[in-house]
């Protein structure tokens, strides 16, 4: 057996093993199994792709050809997979209650290493399917109209990459990869000399509408992110930290796809903005706008599973945006945070998990002071906020001070500013979440909380060290992407990045990080003793507190926000197409209500009606 | 290794003093604008010993302790890249978006002491804050990006040394509009009226500040005292073309010149940021939202957009 086709297959059989034994202990065994098996054969299987580029596997399977092909991009999307899946499964240990959820869980898990490994378009839609379907089983369970939601936007998605793939196999002959790509090139070529071409101007762009409505929805990409926020939430919350840290990348790939596949063809035919090609800067606005409606409704949501489903949205927004810019640079610093956005939100994910798990509440208003009661829990929090906010040593600075640099060094100022405006609302949700969950009053319900259990706290483990360790030394994953180019398009060293215009290192921060603190530790050492006070001792305007007092704002907190942002927030997408939605049920009622209208004598009359256009065409 | 200790002491005793010096300066400018005599220049200091030296302190946790730690350390840590002269130390690293980043990552320290206390006015500081934080964002953002399509690189250093060549930046039509836009946005980031808003004496009770008393007050005053040099400092290596002095045949003596030409720069924006905020009362935080918004965003964005044909 091939080692690709374990990787591909071991998590969905370890979960119908799971699924169909269902004895609490062995499934949890057997899950766990499904995800490291594919992770170990990814590391094992590095140094050959490091050596050779790549790693073929053809399967021939009822008249069709499967090619499989792992390169140093998919290597690290599959990583990406691997690792993160591996800490959700974790978490899963501790979270999940029956087979059921272990089974789709690790088919999605299947679905997602597919996508990345497989090297040809209809590979790709099979696992891209059997993804979306794992994933929409898991929200099924817990919620029918968000799951519901969530498939009629895949399915739509879904669809158009199928009349995509259809228009591509109707000229080019062949779903591989590389044909369709040399198909393309030769077209792109024949362009520039004026030559004929396969596929005319108004295909290619209708191809690529149709390719960026399959993997916008998939990604979340504004406006088509309606989904995310109630499926992220309506779902055993482990899970979500693989549904948003790895799920949510299959759309990302998908964008890089469009590149790989149709790029040079789009370049040629439709130009570029400055530097950027045209179609990649629709990419890349949307991205932008995505940024900005990600961070803002997050600021303003209440419970704590929707504020990091948007924040969610939001993160995959930067990566849009590197990915839309088009240069080597921007790519490189579009995949660097998505690996950043996947070690940080699937952490994230899996602390709210341990929440709610916990406390059983997922509100901000019935939260509060849990810091003391879960330091473990606390310190993951702190690492991921930290990451997530770009706060610099973490890794989610040095990805995010990439897609700064590379966007702005291309001379593209609204989509500089547009990411740095995500930066600062990044750090506003998160402060949101700390001031509600973490500190404050504690409400004596939560008096008796404990700590993580087991499992979820070596998934965080895992990725929180990750969370450091790329922090510290970024050059550790830049001089793996660029291998994809096979080029050092990011120099430096393993500690420093540097891209010509501009230099970072991670551990120099870190160093003087370390020197600051410590020259502020010895002030504070330096003076009197402290005496620690209680919750309650507090300054309230010189009037004595009780615990019967509410002191901490856990309601509305952002409401000069929502205020200053009333206009905007009268249009939603949502509502738009729950319209549409409605309109679509109201046609479909009245057709049913004139067309079947139970009288014998319409019906006659249709026949009539038919036989007369019959004879009209002379038949 | 004793060389790079040596400056990054120095560098740290003269911030810490030239900050404090300059909190003396706001009040004895404000005091003299309300035809007040005011303290003496060196307040500031005398306040702050008096604050280190308290006998007892109070805590509500490991978070309110280590917040304020790292909004100090982290300041410190942003000192350290930015061009000063010839002393500085890391200036090879003085990244643009870096600097912006260090700047307001002490803001997260102070965050989470003041939350940590559980106080209900440091709660609705930090909001404030947040949102003044989430204003500026939108003109500092398209600042940035002005200056780093204008000159071509993010290296705060080379910025300085093209300026020694081509003039300082505000003579060039877009970045004039980038500074225009930066000086308003270091109102609030001084918090100074219009825009204390996160403060707000005698509205919230100093805000995120409330709880803090002895020495974490201290801390913080010293904490402030850099920034506020920090902060000049930067403004004056971007916008008013930094110090690179080399007449003098005597390193030391270009170092205490240059040292010299960035003080009175530094002291240059520090009074813009005086005279605009004695004569102007606070706004309220949805204000401050819209007002940044609207004009500074529109003029950074034209400087942007100007700075990138």
């Amino acid at each position: 057996m091939n080692e690709l086709i374990i990787i591909i297959f071991a998590p969905l059989i370890a979960g119908v093993i799971a699924w169909a034994l269902d004895i609490k202990g062995i499934r949890e065994l057997f899950g766990v199994a499904g995800a490291a098996i594919p992770l170990a054969y990814l590391i094992k299987l590095y140094p050959t792709v490091d050596a050779e580029g790549m790693i073929q596997y053809t399967l021939n399977f009822a008249d069709f050809t499967f090619e499989f092909l792992l390169t140093h991009m998919s290597w690290i999307f599959a990583m990406i997979a691997g690792v993160v899946g591996l800490a959700a499964v974790l978490g899963m240990v501790s979270t999940s209650k029956n087979g059921y959820e272990w089974l789709f869980a690790l088919m999605s898990l299947t679905g997602v290493y597919g996508i990345f490994i497989a090297y040809d378009l209809l590979g790709f839609f099979i696992f891209w399917e059997i993804m979306t379907f794992g994933s929409f089983m898991m929200v099924l369970k817990y919620n029918r109209g968000a799951s519901l939601k969530y498939f009629i936007l895949s399915v739509i998605g879904a669809y158009a990459m199928l009349i995509a793939i259809g228009l591509i196999y109707a000229k080019v002959g062949s779903f591989a990869f590389a044909d369709i790509r040399s198909a393309f090139y030769r077209d792109a070529l024949s362009l520039t000399v004026g030559g004929p071409t396969l596929f005319s101007r108004g295909e290619v762009a209708f191809i690529f509408g149709l390719f960026l409505l399959a993997f916008g929805v998939k990604a979340g990409m504004f406006p088509l992110h309606v989904w995310a926020p109630d499926a992220y939430s309506e779902t055993n919350q482990s899970y979500t930290a693989m549904f948003s840290g790895v799920l949510s990348k299959t759309g990302v790939y998908g964008f890089i796809l469009i590149y790989i596949l149709i790029g040079y063809r789009l370049l040629y035919e439709f130009g570029t903005i400055r530097t950027v090609p045209k179609f990649g800067y629709i990419i890349a606005f949307l991205g932008g706008l995505t940024i900005i409606v990600g961070g803002l409704l997050a600021a303003l949501q209440e419970d704590i599973r929707k504020l990091f489903a948007y924040s969610s949205i939001s993160q995959i927004g930067y990566i849009l945006v590197g990915i839309g810019v088009g240069t080597a640079l921007s790519i490189e610093a579009a995949i660097y945070h998505a690996i950043s956005h996947a070690l940080f939100k699937g952490l994230f994910f899996l602390i709210v998990a341990t929440i709610i798990y916990r406390t059983g509440k997922t509100e901000f208003k019935d939260m509060g002071g849990l810091a003391e009661k879960m330091p473990v829990t606390f310190a993951m929090a702190f690492v991921a906020i930290l990451s997530l906010a770009g706060i610099p040593p973490l890794v989610g600075f040095a990805s995010k001070w990439l897609i700064f640099e590379a966007v702005i060094s291309q001379n593209m100022p609204i989509l500089g500013g547009m990411v740095f405006f995500g930066s600062a609302i990044g750090f506003v949700y998160l402060i949101r979440f700390t001031y509600a969950v973490w500190f404050g009053q504690r409400p004596t319900d939560l008096d008796d909380t404990k700590d993580a259990p087991l499992p979820l706290a070596i998934g965080m483990g895992i990725l929180a060290v990750l969370n450091v360790v790329f922090g510290i030394a970024p050059g550790l994953v830049a001089q793996e992407l660029n291998k994809i180019f096979g080029r050092e398009v990011i120099g430096g060293t393993i500690w420093e990045l540097n891209i010509g215009v501009g230099k970072y290192n991670g551990l120099l921060i870190t160093v003087w990080l370390v020197v600051g603190l410590l020259i502020a530790a010895i002030v504070y050492f330096l003076g009197a003793g402290v005496r620690k006070v209680p919750v309650t001792d507090t300054y309230q305007s010189g009037n004595p507190v009780t615990m019967d007092y509410n002191l901490t704002i856990r309601r509305n907190f952002f409401l000069p926000l929502k205020e200053a942002l009333s206009f905007w927030l009268r249009i939603s997408f949502d509502r738009f197409y729950k319209d549409i939605g409605k309109t679509v049920e109201d046609f479909a009622e009245t057709m049913r209500n004139y067309v079947y209208n139970g009288n014998a004598q319409s019906y006659a009359w249709y026949f009539a009606i038919v036989l007369l256009i019959l004879a009209m065409w002379g038949v | 290794m004793l060389e790079v200790a040596l400056k990054a002491l120095f560098l740290l005793i003269y911030a810490t003093f030239v900050g404090f010096m300059f909190m003396g300066i706001i009040r004895k400018v404000s005091a003299r604008i309300h035809r007040r005599v005011g303290p003496p220049l060196y307040q500031p200091i005398l306040d702050t010993i008096k604050l280190l030296s308290k006998k007892t302190n109070i805590t509500h946790g490991l978070i309110y302790d280590f917040g304020i730690i790292y909004a100090l350390g982290a300041t410190v840590m942003a000192l350290f890249f930015i061009p000063i002269g010839s002393v500085s130390i890391l200036r090879a690293y003085g990244d643009l978006i870096l600097i912006t980043f260090l700047l307001e990552i002490p803001m997260l320290g102070i965050m989470f002491a003041a939350m940590s206390s559980g106080n209900p006015w440091a709660g609705l500081g930090a909001q404030r804050a947040l949102l003044t934080l989430l204003a500026i964002q939108i003109p500092l953002g398209f600042a940035i990006v002005a200056l780093a399509e204008y000159y071509g690189t993010f290296s705060t250093y080379q910025i300085v040394m093209a300026q020694q060549v081509s003039g300082w930046s505000i003579i060039h039509i877009p970045l004039l509009l980038a500074a225009i836009a930066y000086d308003i946005v270091l109102q609030a980031m001084f918090g100074k009226e219009p825009f204390d808003i996160m403060i707000a004496p005698g509205e919230i009770s100093l805000g995120p500040m409330v709880e803090f008393g002895g020495k974490h007050m201290g801390i913080l005053q010293i904490q402030h005292a850099i920034a506020l040099f920090a902060e000049t400092l930067f403004f004056a290596n971007i916008f008013l073309g930094g110090a690179v002095v080399t007449v003098f045949a005597s390193p030391i003596l270009n170092t205490i010149a240059s040292l010299g030409i960035l003080l009175i720069k530094q002291i240059a924006v520090l009074m813009v940021a005086i005279f605009i905020g004695n004569i102007f009362p606070r706004f309220t935080i949805d204000q401050a939202a819209k007002f940044y918004w609207k004009w500074p965003t529109i003029i950074a964005a034209l400087g942007a957009i100007l700075a990138s044909l």
